[in-house]
């Protein structure tokens, strides 16, 4: 049927190219309106992805990894845009977070190819030989598909105490608590961890203690806390994490460096927490 | 006394949980702690029917997502727990 209409489009194409046609109706796209879609053209730049998928309503399904093929020409550069594209076009059901699709909200951390990080700031690798394996981050309960459990991070970081706290009473006039720029150029390189928890589900000493050690992620934020010129219970902050599980179970493996997604260093801010332990 | 098998971990965590169930709903109104406990003793109940007792992913998945559900129920600001009917269509084909 398309194969006809096709032919009988070519007759009045070569019909109108020998009268001086248009210029309008030469330029109209010449997609042949049959009612099923043309199939997509065979492109060289077709990427398959191996997502893990595993679904808590039909229990008796193991987990397992499911292919998909993407045409990269139609897709953004992105991780994330693939997986949306899969999520629209093939396959509804596929599970995911993901919010701000610029890096800063740290929903859509996961597992690419190997390494943690985000799939909004992680490019779709274009050598097109060999899948790219997506997972959800590992060593880390599975709700649905790419989404796992994060209650124990989140309870580690909210056992930092990542707040001011303060022992002289608060100025009368609600005034802001001076801090020269030297000391507020110590927290550059921790203010801005968003909590994508990238570097402690890369971390294996966390993998195989996640109860108790707390992980690079809430000890880059406790640093930050008793790095806060401002803050005043620095000592008691110390004091809470000199811990043999707390912090010393970090032995500097360095994974969480390799993989924060953000270009900050949580191993380098361990090391200082445990150099001023020492001193304390 | 009849002696009863020993109960592996799995089995006393699910028993734990479902104590705790029972036990935060002694705390909360009379009308709502019936209600409780009729909406969680019929999903233990349903539960350990139908799921096969070796599927231990499923098993252990259930069990912190009943975890978290009692973490929010003690709060004493929550006062009830209600449940919802949704009749699932497969569309996926």
């Amino acid at each position: 049927m398309a194969a006809a209409a096709l032919l009988r489009r070519s007759q009045t194409a070569a019909r109108a190219l020998l009268s001086p046609a248009p210029l309008s109706s030469r330029l109209v796209a010449s997609k042949p309106h049959s009612s099923s879609p043309a199939p997509p053209p065979p492109s060289a730049s077709t990427k398959t992805f191996s997502i893990y998928r595993w679904d808590p309503d039909s229990p008796s399904t193991k987990p397992h990894l499911k292919d998909y093929k993407v045409d990269l020409s139609d897709c953004g550069p992105m991780v994330l845009d693939a997986l949306l594209k899969i999520k629209n076009e093939q396959d509804p059901s596929l599970t995911f977070r993901r919010s701000c699709r610029e890096g800063i909200c740290g929903s859509c951390a996961m597992n690419i190819d190997g390494d943690n990080g985000l799939a909004c700031l992680t490019k779709i690798s274009s050598e097109s030989k060999g899948a790219s394996t997506i997972s959800p981050l590992p060593h880390m309960f599975v709700v649905k598909d790419l989404v796992v459990d994060m209650t124990n991070f989140y309870n580690q970081y909210k056992s930092v105490e990542p707040w001011l706290k303060r022992k002289d009473p608060p100025s009368p006039e609600g005034k802001e608590i001076p801090q020269t720029k030297a000391d507020r150029a110590k927290l550059d390189g921790m203010y801005e961890c968003i909590l994508c928890a990238c570097c402690s589900t890369s971390c294996p000493s966390y993998w195989w203690n996640p109860e108790e050690y707390l992980g690079p992620a809430a000890l880059l934020h406790a640093n930050r806390w008793i790095q806060d010129s401002r803050d005043q219970y620095t000592k008691e902050r110390l004091d809470s994490i000199n811990d043999e599980f707390k912090l010393y179970r970090c032995h500097t493996i360095k994974n969480c460096t390799h993989a924060c997604p953000k270009g900050l260093n949580p191993a380098k801010q361990i090391d200082t927490i445990k150099k001023l332990q020492l001193g304390a | 006394m009849t002696t009863r098998a020993k109960l592996s971990g799995i089995q006393r965590q699910a028993l734990a949980l479902y104590r705790g169930f029972l036990r935060t709903a002694r705390l909360k109104s009379p009308e709502e702690r019936h209600r409780i406990e009729s909406v969680v003793s019929a999903e233990f109940r349903e539960n350990a029917r139908n799921v096969d007792r070796r599927n231990f992913v499923y098993i252990e998945y259930l069990v912190r997502r009943g975890k978290r559900q009692l973490e929010q129920l003690k709060n004493p600001d929550i006062t009830g727990l209600s449940t919802l009917e949704i009749n699932k269509v497969s569309s996926i084909p």
